[in-house]
């Protein structure tokens, strides 16, 4: 290059120096100098124009080194501090003008500072409440040990994007962010790893997962910000570092910590770490952690992570609900769902009001016990007490000798049939069933709970019948199923119609709905009798015959069901942790389910 | 057995209190077996005081006897307290709040109103 050359460019970055001198004093504080110092701006490149942290790290440590490089978020500039002002003017007349990585390969500017922004505070040292390091967790041996377990096919290598992962237990979905909890995988968690729960329990936790996602990491490869989904797994959640260390990014509100995770350490995050605070790893070949007064770089090579976790069964109770799925599925849920007032108007016109008009002709169709039901009822020991919330005419009252039942109803009408057929018999709501704590042994309530408005009055019938419960005492529940066809039967419910039980095919004729509006502002399909139900909450008609009806007029009564999902009668009864479900099946167009009470709530 | 309990404010709400208008005795099969097996899952002062309340104590003594399984006599006895009286028409009043739960037919109303939940 000639000297006029020289000139031109000196003076090119002259001007471009003062303009850019004067754009950083004024948005970060920071003074420029004209004397050599150890610290140097780049003036024209930041995080805005996607100038990465590491890039300015490869560029500037052939020069000597460097004791911290601050990328500001938002900004096109940042700096670099050297330990000597020797190495800082080698980066400097090397560097200023001539090295194109700023935005569109344009060159950088450079200007000395009197020094750089301090630290940002969101670097601390400590970690987010809950999650723990433990270094060294494996061995060396136990480190290729594991890693040789699940080797990833190299073949697919090189043109791998993403990183490679591989499920033990359950698949985890990345497309529901969630585990098919039905569909367990035929390869469990392999059984080496066995040596790591034998250590667990040396540190004081006991932790066996039954979920394992095992990812590979080439360098350059990350995984975005992401927070386990709560009602996937429990807490904790821990994962192995093999091969390489890395750094995770933990990130709650704007509070941003870096972790290093070393290889053969072992994260364990749990409460907060696990709940809310995002953990991701960003795609880069090196990692570069500014401390004291250093920098900590780690260059990365291939690293495994073996994450352990274990399947969540029912729904996540956490503290931290902004960022609970089950929280927000339960807040939707209701506001979807009848207000508890409009359900119990509901439930007095269109159930109780209903069956005590009924009730004669009622008891006179429910006659005939069924089979399931007695059995559980023959299972009871001899001395047992039993309680029969919604008994109806009391049919299973009495049923078996030996046994000391009493019965309950909301229905006036049909307590008042049963109390007539010489049974121990109250009326009350089953949403508060006036029967001592602990005092049960056995509790059935057959087609009852279907007949309440909302999911929190279902759940609360059932808390009742747990609550009475002594424990070891079992309770017997049936509930109207939507499907009323199962495995191509039609159920009884469906054969009872002349016109079904002709049809060789399962197909069951669909009329379209008449609607009616109960109560405020709820209005209910009205169901055709004897066909698929086409939804959840609606109203079944009753046909009372001239005959049995006060004035002699033929009357139809519409009472309200909520008919339920295969699934849903579980899924309820096990949001109660001091209950066991025992058994639950489908029986003639009811979902049933036995649980037991394994303690005091 | 009943409580009141599911009452607001009302821990315990055992045992209710009984005021029997009408009685109505009946017959009904006699089960040594079967009184034996019940009778330790009565809290029985509470069975006494109620038996003594409605008047129909039959002789049951104070405190229970040693062996009663034994003792056809006494069973017997519990036997037509417990499941041969009837409280056809009275009340069942909660001891700590006072509320009446009406007895019609032999059926005590248990329903609390909405505000007493
Ligand atoms: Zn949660």
């Amino acid at each position: 290059m000639d000297n006029c050359g020289k000139a031109t460019l000196s003076r090119k970055c002259d001007r471009k120096q003062k303009r850019c001198q004067h754009i950083i004093e004024k948005e970060t504080g920071i003074k420029c100098t004209l004397m050599a110092s150890k610290c140097i701006a780049i003036c024209n490149a930041g995080l805005v124009n996607g100038l990465s942290e590491e890039t300015v790290y490869e560029n500037f440590i052939q020069y000597g080194s460097i004791d911290n490089i601050t990328m500001l978020p938002g900004k096109s500039c940042c700096f670099v501090r050297y330990k000597d002002i020797e190495a800082a003017t080698r980066a400097f007349d090397n560097i200023n003008g001539k090295l194109n990585i700023a935005q569109n390969s344009k060159p950088i500017y450079l200007t000395y500072v009197e020094n750089i922004p301090s630290p940002d505070p969101i670097y601390q040292n400590t970690l987010p409440t809950g999650l723990i390091i433990i270094e060294d967790f494996v061995t060396d041996t136990e480190e290729n040990m594991l890693l040789e377990l699940c080797n990833f096919n190299e073949l697919e290598n090189g043109s791998m994007k993403h990183r490679q992962v591989r499920h033990f237990g359950y698949e985890f979905r990345y497309d529901i962010n969630n585990v098919d909890k039905d569909k367990p995988l035929k390869e469990d968690i392999p059984h080496q790893c066995d040596i790591l729960w034998e250590k667990l329990k040396l540190e004081g936790i006991d932790f066996v997962p039954d979920q394992l996602t095992v990812n590979c990491y080439k360098p350059g490869q990350g995984i975005p910000p992401h927070i386990d989904t709560h009602s996937a797994f429990e807490d904790p959640i821990i994962s192995l570092s093999l091969g390489s260390s890395v750094v995770m990014n933990f990130k709650n509100e704007d509070v941003n910590i870096p972790v290093i995770l070393p290889k053969r350490s072992l994260a364990i995050m749990s409460s907060e770490s696990r709940y809310a605070w995002l953990h991701g790893i960003t795609p880069r070949k090196l990692d570069i952690i500014p401390t004291q007064n250093d920098l900590s770089v780690i260059h990365r090579t291939t690293r495994v992570s073996y994450t352990f976790r274990k399947v969540r069964k029912g729904e996540c109770d956490c503290q931290y609900t902004q960022y609970c799925d089950s929280h927000a599925k339960k807040l939707k849920s209701k506001s979807n769902s009848i207000k508890n007032d409009v359900a119990m108007q509901l439930e007095t016109a269109h159930v109780y009001d209903v069956y005590d008009v009924i009730a004669l002709h009622f008891s006179d169709t429910r006659c005939k016990p069924w089979p399931n039901v007695m059995k559980f009822l023959y299972s009871l020991q001899p001395g047992s007490i039993l309680v029969d919330v919604g008994c109806g005419n009391g049919k299973y009252l009495r049923c078996i000798e030996n046994v000391f039942s009493v019965g309950c109803d909301r229905s006036f009408g049909l307590a008042e049939v049963a109390g007539q057929r010489g049974f121990e018999v109250f009326s009350c709501n089953c949403l508060n069933i006036p029967i001592r704590d602990n005092s049960a042994d056995g509790c059935i309530s057959i087609a009852v709970i279907h007949h309440l408005a909302n999911e929190e009055r279902r759940l609360q019938a059932i808390k009742e019948m747990a609550r009475i419960l002594k424990v070891g005492g079992k309770c017997l529940i049936y509930v109207w199923a939507r499907d009323q066809i199962r495995n191509q039967e039609k159920t009884f419910y469906l054969k009872q119609d002349r016109k079904n039980r002709k049809e060789s095919s399962t197909a069951v004729q669909e009329q379209s709905p008449e609607n009616v509006t109960v109560t405020g502002d709820v209005t209910l399909p009205v169901h055709v009798n004897r066909t698929q139900f086409q939804d959840q909450d609606l109203l079944v008609p009753w046909k009372l015959r001239a005959e049995n009806t006060p004035d002699n007029k033929e009357n139809t009564f519409l009472r309200f069901y909520h008919v339920f999902e295969e699934g849903e009668l579980e899924a309820l009864c096990s949001q109660l942790d001091y209950i066991k479900i025992v058994k639950h099946y489908y029986d003639q167009g009811n979902w049933c389910c036995i649980f037991e009470k394994i303690k005091k709530d | 057995m009943l409580t009141s309990k599911c009452m607001k404010g009302v821990n315990i709400g055992y045992p209710l209190k009984i005021k029997a208008v009408d009685l109505k005795e009946s017959e009904v099969d006699f089960n040594p077996d079967f009184i034996s097996r019940i009778i330790p899952k009565l809290d029985w002062t509470v069975l006494i005081s109620a038996a003594n309340s409605i008047g129909k104590n039959e002789n049951l003594p104070e405190n229970l006897l040693p062996e009663y399984e034994k003792n056809t006599e006494f069973l017997k006895r519990v036997h037509h307290v417990l499941l041969e009286i009837d409280v056809v028409n009275g009340e069942l009043i909660c001891p700590e709040s006072g509320r009446k739960f009406p007895i019609n037919n032999g059926i005590p109303n248990m329903i609390l109103n909405e505000d007493e939940v």
